[in-house]
């Protein structure tokens, strides 16, 4: 043939071919192939793993604001509440206070009251007491006036007998 | 080395290629006058003078041998790696490692870049092919000798430096983008491939001259004493390398090409 073309050798060379397909194949492809999908696939698996699990902490962190803010609202309704119920509380004591307050002026005055009246009563008597002596005595140095006197006093304490009733 | 080391050694260097080159004037024929230049380059395409005998029986072209010493080569070096290298392997690579996750990244992403849709078996061959041709073309640096039917002795070259090389190759890359075609697209992909009939020819016949240009110039460059010296380490060990880089690339590239051409399925829109 021309060229020196030889089908036997056409033959020949496809046989080696074809055998050191099938030798790389085995020996050397499909082994490194297989590493290096499988390390491929390993990382994937660790990058859907990681993936996942930013997912979940993603949604942990939602969970968890949401969570927060139901707690901020909660707390801002009870410190509302606790507001309102001090300030309810302080209104009380206030009025309380007040009334307290009003009670002990009244305790106050009415003990003065009674104080001042007794004070006066005390000092009218005195003041009768000291008249009476002083009369008294008066109408001792004076015999004339001493049954006047008697009979004064007598006359007075039958009227008050009277006034008493 | 200290400097009157360094001085010994340049002097003693250049006294031995000063004899060696002498030797070479006085008993070489600079004219090459022995076998003509054309009958050199002619029995460089076609090996039609220079058989070697296959296992002491068939006499076959040396590119033959060259293809199933590379096999064998590429045997022992792959069953070496399987046993003590593949199963020690890390998710952290070393240095060999990484060469040959790339070598093999390189030829299964180039299918799957390709051939998006249907990949696996076309990323083994074109490794196959990818190793085949650099590991084929780079052995024609080793010049090992082998006694043809002669009587003589010859350098073996790169196996697809023969036309029975580069044709199988052309056919076998064919008739896997012709499986590639029946899988994806069963008769219609059988058409499909038919169709670029002249696809095993013009890949089997562009390796071919790619590297019997690389093997053409070499032979020229050796033939001529004066250009033997210096000259060859740039032309034969550049061109080698490059051809078997541009090749390997060439043909795997093309392949995956047509794969993923014919094995692409078509659908319908009504």
């Amino acid at each position: 043939m021309p060229l020196n073309i030889d089908v036997q050798q056409i033959l020949l060379h496809m046989f080696n071919l074809v055998l050191l397909f099938g030798i790389l194949y085995v020996l050397l492809y499909k082994p490194v192939h297989d590493f290096m999908a499988k390390r491929e696939e390993e990382y994937k698996d660790r990058e859907d793993k990681t993936r996942d699990a930013l997912s979940d902490a993603e949604k942990l962190k939602g969970d968890y604001e949401k969570m927060i803010k139901e707690t901020e609202a909660d707390l801002a309704a009870k410190r509302a509440e606790l507001s309102a119920a001090a300030e309810e509380d302080r209104e009380k004591i206030i009025s309380d206070a007040h009334a307290r307050a009003a009670q002990i002026v009244d305790e106050a005055r009415n003990k003065a009251q009674s104080e001042h009246d007794r004070l006066m009563a005390r000092a009218q008597s005195e003041i009768a007491e000291y008249v009476s002596k002083a009369a008294e005595k008066i109408v001792l140095k004076d015999e004339s006036l001493s049954d006047d006197f008697d009979t004064f006093f007598e006359s007075m304490a039958q009227q008050k007998e009277a006034d008493n009733g | 080395m200290d400097k009157k080391k360094r001085t010994h050694f340049i002097i003693i260097m250049l006294f031995l290629l000063a004899l060696i080159l002498v030797g070479v004037f006085l008993t070489g024929n600079t004219s090459g006058e022995e076998e003509p230049i054309g009958e050199v380059m002619r029995d460089a395409v076609l090996h039609e003078n220079a058989k070697v005998r296959l296992l002491g029986i068939l006499p076959v072209n040396p590119a033959l041998i060259s293809a199933y010493t590379v096999t064998g080569i590429i045997f022992v070096f792959s069953l070496i790696v399987r046993i003590f290298v593949i199963p020690k392997f890390s998710n952290t690579p070393g240095r060999f490692q990484l060469l040959l996750e790339q070598a093999v990244g390189i030829f299964d992403g180039l299918a799957e870049s390709n051939s998006p849709h249907r990949h696996k078996f076309l990323g083994a061959y074109v490794f196959t092919a990818g190793v085949y041709i650099f590991i084929g073309t780079m052995f024609e640096l080793l010049g090992v000798m082998v006694p043809t039917t002669s009587g003589g002795t010859i350098a073996l070259p790169a196996p697809l430096a023969d036309i029975n090389g580069a044709i199988s190759m052309g056919v076998i890359s064919y008739c896997v983008i012709l499986s590639g075609g029946i899988a994806g697209n069963r008769f219609k992909g059988v058409l499909n491939t038919l169709k670029d009939f002249s696809l095993p020819i013009s890949m089997s016949f562009r390796l071919f001259g790619a590297l019997l240009s690389g093997a053409l110039v070499t032979e020229l460059v050796y033939y001529y004493i004066t250009t033997s010296f210096i000259i060859p380490i740039f032309v034969a060990v550049m061109f080698t390398m490059l051809h078997a880089l541009i090749q390997a690339y060439v043909l795997t590239m093309l392949t995956a090409l047509f794969y993923g051409e014919v094995s692409e399925t078509t659908t319908t829109v009504n």
